[in-house]
This record gives structure tokens, C-alpha cells and sequence, in this order.
């Protein structure tokens, strides 16, 4: 990591934030994991979580350990230390999407708003590899990274109050994927039969931040029968 | 077993919080004035980190099917045992078949109900604080059952209470310059450190500021949040996050309440006024 680009800054009493002022990439992403890695690994002793963010990360720690001085100045030579980002091998995940305008609410409008057609829209989003940036707003709630610019958007003014469970919306240049029922400003193109969020596993998110994920367009029966059988579903991924 | 006969206006099992989850979204949740349910379970010998009951505005009443302690901490709902009158800060030997009232809040929006041993509610990625999506309930309703530890030891000692405890009622927060403050112009800052606000729409979300600032702030890339992270909106108007906040937000991050304040400002409710103080 460039040194001149990182910024450390005490946020409250108990956390630090790092600010990367690199412009976003799949790169810095990554670089940001493989640092998060690190602490994890080295102040395990004095760290509570590490929250990654697209272009920052929160270092939230135990100030009964280590006051935030001394953290900021061990986090400074990890970040300078040659570590290696890990080569790891990327999951894609393979995300069964049905399109139909029932599921797809705002396909219409998104049509007239570009100047696209609803099958160009369905065509170019099931065709784009996304990549997962991070997670929030709701428990599993995945930001997916980047829309082709044919669909770029700016999120609606006013935001829906009940958007469904397993929705896909799109805003800006980036896709998300709603885990569960919740008001929610994204322009919905469809929606995913499968569960996005099982707070009784043992990884509640099946996708974690670096991995990659491809929407697969289904009919409408398929989304039913997917549906129905919804809790047995396995998520299908490929190693890259 | 406590049952629940009344539920109150919005009650809850809440303890120190959900952490290691912040990642894959999940809030922290949580007690919103953690000094407050830090002192129900010391009162009681218990962990600091056991669960206990926030009670908000309107409290419950409650039935005990066994014999235990309990305290009751936080803003004053007038607690009556079978309709006598019983003391805050103070553990409280109750018997079973006792029925606990809490009425409406004075002085304060939280109360905090302890029990020996803590509550033995369902314990969902660390906690048993109420989420919605993560615990089954989201608040108690009429007729839940609450488990509890059977108490074993012999008596506590009874004498041990706080009687001068006092909730922080002051209207000063304290905060520290959030990650973006530096993009407000000076007219901004001095407004924000001059005004009182008033205290909006609120929940274990968040607290809305109501007088709105200017905001000459875009939006930033989505970034971690915090409870206590104040945001600037479009609309110019602040909002407190509080213990349930999402985990990372869009809106510009102008300040950082500390600690003590959050608690503080858990007490508050609509219409009561703060003012900001830079520490």
C-alpha cells in the first residue's frame, strides 16, 4: 500500500477509522482484505472487529488493551510492512434472478428513464460479472460493483416501504441484493427466489467481500419451483 | 419464568451488544443507555454483560413464576410491586406470583429491568439483544414467556443500593469531529456548536435533529458507521445513530458523540433540546 494514500484517524473512544484515498477498484478491495487479514491476525489481543468498507475500514478495538496512540502507530506499519496480498482463489456465485416485470418494479421506468429496453436492461445485467464490495445497511445485504454505464441510475426520490425479500435493485453504478423485506430507495429490476441470510448458520452470508457473483435470468416457473424448495437450496459457485 | 401481561410501548431484551458481525451488516443493538443496565446487573451481583429488560415511555407489567431478585435502573415509570410502591437502584426480593408495574417514564425515556443471573432468552450470533431478522421477536408481546436463572444462592445482602444515582439529565453532548466535518463551511460549524436542537422522531435507530443546518455536503461513498455517528442528510437536518444503526452509511459523517453522551441522550425524548459541545 502507498503510504501517502492511507489515513488514520481516531473516530470515538474505541475505534480508528483508515481511509484509503485511492480511487475505488477491485484492487484496492482486495489490498484492503489482505490488511484486514493481517490485524486480525497480529492484534487479536486488543481487537473487538474490523469493519472493511469500500474505501476504508473501521479498527474497532478493546481500550482497556491499548490506547489509540500506540494502535495507530502498529496499524501504521502493518500498512507498510510488504505483506502480500493473498492470492486466494475468487469464488463466483451463481445468483438465479427472474426479470418479470411482477418482480422487476421499476423495469419500466428504468426503460424510459435510459432509453433502453427492458431486454437490453435484463441482457446487460445478467451478463456483467459483479464483484462483492461490502456488506450493510441490513444483515446481508451485498453492494455489487459495477454496473454496465447503460444502467446507470441515481436512487428514487422517494424510497418504496416494503421492498421484498430477495430483491435486486440497482443505483449509481452498483447492484445490491435486499436479504430481507425493508423500505429501500433502489430502482428493483427482479427478484431472487433463494434466502440471502440465515442467521442460524454457521456463515449466515453465504458471499463475503472479494468473492464474485453472476445473475442467472430464470422464468417465472423456475423462480416458483426454486421457491418452494427455498431452505434445501444450495448456492452454486466456480473457482476462478 | 416472568410472563408478560402487558408488553408496554416497546420492550425488549438488550444486553452489551453483537459484535464480530458488523461485516456482513448486523448492528451492534444492545442496552441504549448501557450505564443504566451496567448498574441493574451490579446491583444484582450479576455479569455486566447479562440481559436485561429496556423498557421505553410506557413500561410493561409483568408476573413472576418463580422466586428471585430483580432491580429496576434508569428513567423513573413509578415501579409498584402487587401495587406497592418499590424503590429504583436497589435490588428487590420478589416472590412468585408477584406482579411488577411500570407505568409512564418521568425523568428519562429508559428503564432497565435486572433479574438475578440475567434473562436466558435465545441467544442469536453472540447476543440476545432484539433485532429484527436476527432475534425471532423484535419486541415482547402480550404473553411471552422470559426464562430465567433459578436462584440458588442464599440471600443477597439487601442493603446494597444507590440511592443517589442520578440519569445524566444535561443537555450538553459532548462530540468529537466526525470524518467529514472539515467539509462544512465555518457558517455550518458555528450553527451546529450555537443551536439547541430539538429532539425529533427517534428510536434505537436513530435520533432526529429537527433545526436543519445548510448542507453544503455531497453525499460520500458508503462508509462505516457507528452509534453516535451523526449524519448530515440532503435536507440539512442531523441525525444521532443509535445501538441498531445499519453498519455503514452514505451520508457524510460531520460528528462522533462520545460514550456517556449516547447513554445521556437515550434518556431524551421528542421535543427535549440538546446542544452539541466539541470535546
Amino acid at each position: 500500500m502507498k503510504k501517502n494514500n492511507i489515513f488514520f484517524k481516531v473516530f470515538n473512544e474505541e475505534s480508528i477509522l483508515i481511509q484509503w484515498n485511492d480511487k475505488v477498484s477491485i484492487k484496492l478491495i482486495d489490498s484492503i482484505i489482505s490488511y484486514k487479514n493481517l490485524i486480525e491476525k497480529e492484534l487479536k489481543e486488543t481487537l473487538i472487529e474490523c469493519v472493511q468498507s469500500i474505501n476504508s475500514m473501521m479498527v474497532i478495538y478493546n481500550p482497556n488493551k491499548i490506547n489509540s496512540k500506540d494502535l495507530i502507530n502498529i496499524l501504521k506499519k502493518l500498512s507498510t510492512s510488504a505483506f502480500i496480498v493473498t492470492k486466494k482463489k475468487k469464488k463466483i456465485w451463481s445468483i438465479p434472478v427472474c426479470y418479470d416485470i411482477s418482480f422487476g418494479i421499476d423495469l419500466k421506468d428504468l426503460s424510459t428513464l435510459n432509453n433502453i429496453s427492458i431486454d437490453e436492461i435484463i441482457s446487460l445485467h445478467s451478463s456483467t460479472t459483479y464483484n462483492v464490495l461490502s456488506m450493510g445497511f441490513l444483515p446481508g445485504f451485498l453492494y455489487l460493483g459495477m454496473n454496465h454505464k447503460k444502467l446507470y441510475c441515481e436512487r428514487k426520490d422517494k424510497p418504496e416501504l416494503n421492498i421484498k425479500s430477495g430483491s435486486i435493485g440497482i443505483a449509481r453504478d452498483q447492484s445490491g441484493i435486499y436479504p430481507q423485506d425493508s423500505p429501500g430507495g433502489w430502482r428493483i429490476i427482479g427478484r431472487s427466489p433463494i434466502s440471502f441470510f440465515n442467521v442460524d448458520d454457521k456463515s449466515p452470508c453465504f458471499a463475503e467481500p472479494g468473492d464474485k457473483i453472476k445473475f442467472q435470468s430464470i422464468s417465472l416457473s423456475d423462480f416458483n419451483k426454486i421457491e418452494k424448495n427455498r431452505s434445501s437450496y444450495d448456492i452454486k459457485y466456480k473457482l476462478l | 419464568m416472568i410472563k408478560v401481561l402487558k408488553e408496554g410501548l416497546f420492550t425488549t431484551i438488550q444486553d452489551i451488544g453483537r459484535f464480530g458481525y458488523k461485516n456482513i451488516g448486523v448492528p451492534v443493538s444492545g442496552s441504549m443507555d448501557q450505564t443504566s443496565a451496567k448498574l441493574a446487573n451490579l446491583l444484582l451481583g450479576n455479569d455486566e454483560s447479562s440481559a436485561v429488560l429496556e423498557m421505553t415511555l410506557v413500561g410493561p407489567t409483568l408476573e413472576f413464576m418463580n422466586d428471585t431478585y430483580i432491580s429496576i435502573t434508569g428513567a423513573d415509570m413509578n415501579p409498584s410491586l402487587n401495587k406497592q410502591k418499590v424503590l429504583q437502584n436497589k435490588p428487590l426480593f420478589v416472590n412468585k406470583g408477584d406482579i411488577l408495574y411500570l407505568s409512564h417514564s418521568s425523568n428519562g425515556m429508559r428503564s432497565y429491568l435486572g433479574i438475578k443471573g440475567g434473562f436466558n432468552s435465545e441467544k442469536k450470533l453472540g447476543s440476545k439483544s432484539f433485532y429484527r431478522g436476527i432475534t425471532k421477536r423484535e419486541k415482547l408481546i402480550k404473553n411471552d414467556k422470559i426464562k430465567f436463572a433459578k436462584v440458588t444462592s442464599s440471600p443477597m445482602k439487601m442493603n446494597k443500593s444507590i440511592n443517589d444515582f442520578k440519569i445524566n439529565r444535561k443537555n450538553k453532548i459532548n462530540v468529537f469531529k466526525g470524518p467529514e466535518f472539515d467539509l462544512l463551511d465555518s457558517n455550518s460549524k458555528d450553527i451546529i456548536f450555537n443551536t439547541d436542537f430539538t429532539i425529533g422522531v427517534n428510536n434505537r435507530m436513530g435520533y432526529n435533529l429537527v433545526e436543519p443546518i445548510e448542507n453544503s455536503i455531497s453525499s460520500i461513498i458508503s462508509s462505516p458507521v457507528m452509534p453516535g455517528t451523526v449524519q448530515l442528510t440532503p435536507s440539512g437536518r442531523l441525525i444521532i445513530l443509535c445501538r441498531d444503526c445499519q453498519t455503514s452509511g452514505g451520508y457524510p459523517r460531520v460528528l462522533q458523540l462520545d460514550k456517556s453522551s449516547m447513554d445521556s441522550l437515550s434518556q431524551k425524548t421528542i421535543g427535549e433540546t440538546i446542544k452539541l459541545k466539541l470535546v
